[in-house]
């Protein structure tokens, strides 16, 4: 079973982190997936693929009413991301599936129906969460051709996506990045064979540094926080992307 | 199937509402198997119908030509384009059917796969109540889809029966060909040809109805 951890509480605005099944099975891809809350209903961000419902069902429903979710985010269309899509929607049907337009006739095949999508244009656009306003940022071939991250302002948090993946071994499972020069080797591989464009990995660049982040959450592996961002959005911008190897 | 068959089942009386792995899905993988397999025969007979149609006419010409003495046998050759046409109808009506079973038992498949997640749901979060709300729910769902698969499954097997009773009016039809070609005086060899010919290949599609009719899938051995 997952486990889920608080990385940001103030009042009943709150982000959990919902992490590391030492029961998945090696063939899956381990996978993060965030819960944000803001005046009692929930945000799921990523919420994985059909095959680790079960462990993050259990996770998040020892802290928090499913049927409180008001939504999902999908950075991308990937199953790992969001193939549980249709066992989400038996708890609330009315639920609403933010995903970038491109992907809006292609994930209905994960579940869901025409009124179930709220199509994110290229650009970005708010999401609000009762009263709390999320923002969607681009981050379009990042890897996904209409892949978008998401920006609270208030918590100064920014869910990445796949971008600052890392695939951790298994003595490496802290939820933090710890020693920067260290961690950044799980991530280097990733980055290049999966981030396709080096414009627009500059373009992500430019664009996040204007944004005031204590969190980095990725999808994949550890947070960076405090420094650390920076450091990963300078590592990044100076990496070559869009290689089979290094 | 029953619903029981198709999905999950109660555990124990006052126990929560836990779905248990079945054979719901190897049961409906070996209904879409089957149901394969019917369309394969239904597209042979349609196939088969088809020839009827072209034989028949070509019949309607040698009987025009051979005059009087084969004015019977030209009315059951027209008859017999009319059978095969009225067979390519009730196939293809069957071949509709089909479809909307396809679709049907692809959803129990996609579903019990759900299933299979639900139950380890309900393992990792005992007595969530919620949980149990949609499990239950779902069990409902899946308990109308058997019905609806019932039904489709009892109208296909009274539409082959249709089928089958038009097939014995070509076999009729196709005999009585046969002793109209008797009286066609010089013709009488080609015509007893071409009506023993019918007759063949109406016996091919009764064949072919009487094999779809022991399916496994309405309960029988095939």
């Amino acid at each position: 079973m997952k486990t889920t951890q608080t990385i940001f509480e103030d009042g009943g605005h709150k982000w959990t982190a919902i992490v590391r099944d030492p029961a998945k099975p090696e063939f899956l891809i381990d996978t993060n997936e965030y819960l944000v809350q803001h005046g009692g209903q929930g945000l799921l961000l990523d919420p994985g693929g059909s095959e680790i419902f079960p462990a993050v069902f259990s996770a998040l429903s020892s802290e928090f009413d499913p049927s409180k979710i008001a939504g999902i985010f999908a950075s991308h269309q990937d199953p790992d991301i969001v193939s549980s899509l249709a066992l989400w929607l038996e708890f609330n049907p009315q639920m609403k599936c933010h995903v970038s337009w491109l992907w809006g006739s292609f994930i209905p095949h994960f579940g869901g129906k025409g009124d179930t999508f709220v199509p994110l244009p290229d650009e970005g656009a708010v999401i609000p969460l009762a009263g709390l306003q999320l923002q969607a940022v681009p981050a379009h071939y990042l890897h996904s051709s209409g892949n978008l991250h998401l920006y609270d302002r208030q918590a100064r948090i920014l869910f990445s996506g796949d971008v600052g993946a890392a695939l951790l071994p298994a003595e490496k499972q802290g939820l933090f990045v710890e020693d920067f020069s260290s961690h950044i080797r799980f991530a280097e591989g990733f980055h290049r064979r999966w981030m396709g464009s080096n414009e627009a990995k500059r373009q992500w660049c430019e664009r996040v540094s204007h944004l005031e982040i204590d969190m980095l959450c990725p999808q994949h592996g550890a947070i960076y926080q405090g420094a650390d961002v920076q450091r990963f959005i300078n590592w990044f911008d100076e990496l070559h992307v869009g290689v089979l190897r290094s | 199937m029953t619903a029981e068959e198709n999905t999950s089942e109660w555990q124990g009386g006052d126990e929560a509402f836990v779905p248990v792995a079945t054979e719901s899905s190897s049961g409906a993988a070996l209904d879409l198997l089957r149901i394969v397999r019917i369309n394969e025969e239904i597209k042979r007979v349609v196939s088969v119908a088809f020839k009827i149609n072209i034989m028949a006419l070509n019949a309607i010409f040698l009987a025009k030509r051979a005059g009087n003495a084969a004015l019977g046998f030209g009315v059951l050759s027209n008859e017999l384009r009319v059978f095969s046409k009225d067979l390519r109808e009730g196939m293809m009506a069957l071949t509709r059917q089909i479809h909307d079973l396809v679709a049907e038992v692809s959803v129990i498949l996609q579903e019990s796969r759900y299933d299979r997640v639900f139950a380890e749901a309900a393992r990792a979060a005992p007595d969530h109540a919620q949980l149990q709300t949609v499990l239950e729910r779902r069990e409902a769902r899946h308990g109308e889809r058997a019905d609806r698969i019932a039904s489709l499954r009892r109208g296909l097997r009274l539409a082959i029966d249709d089928a089958a009773r038009l097939v014995e009016l070509g076999g009729v039809l196709a005999k009585s060909a046969k002793i109209e070609a008797a009286y066609g005086a010089g013709f009488a060899s080609s015509l007893g040809q071409v009506s023993g010919e019918f007759d063949g290949i109406v016996e091919e599609i009764r064949s072919s109805l009487d094999s779809l009719r022991r399916s496994g899938f309405f309960g029988g051995s095939a």
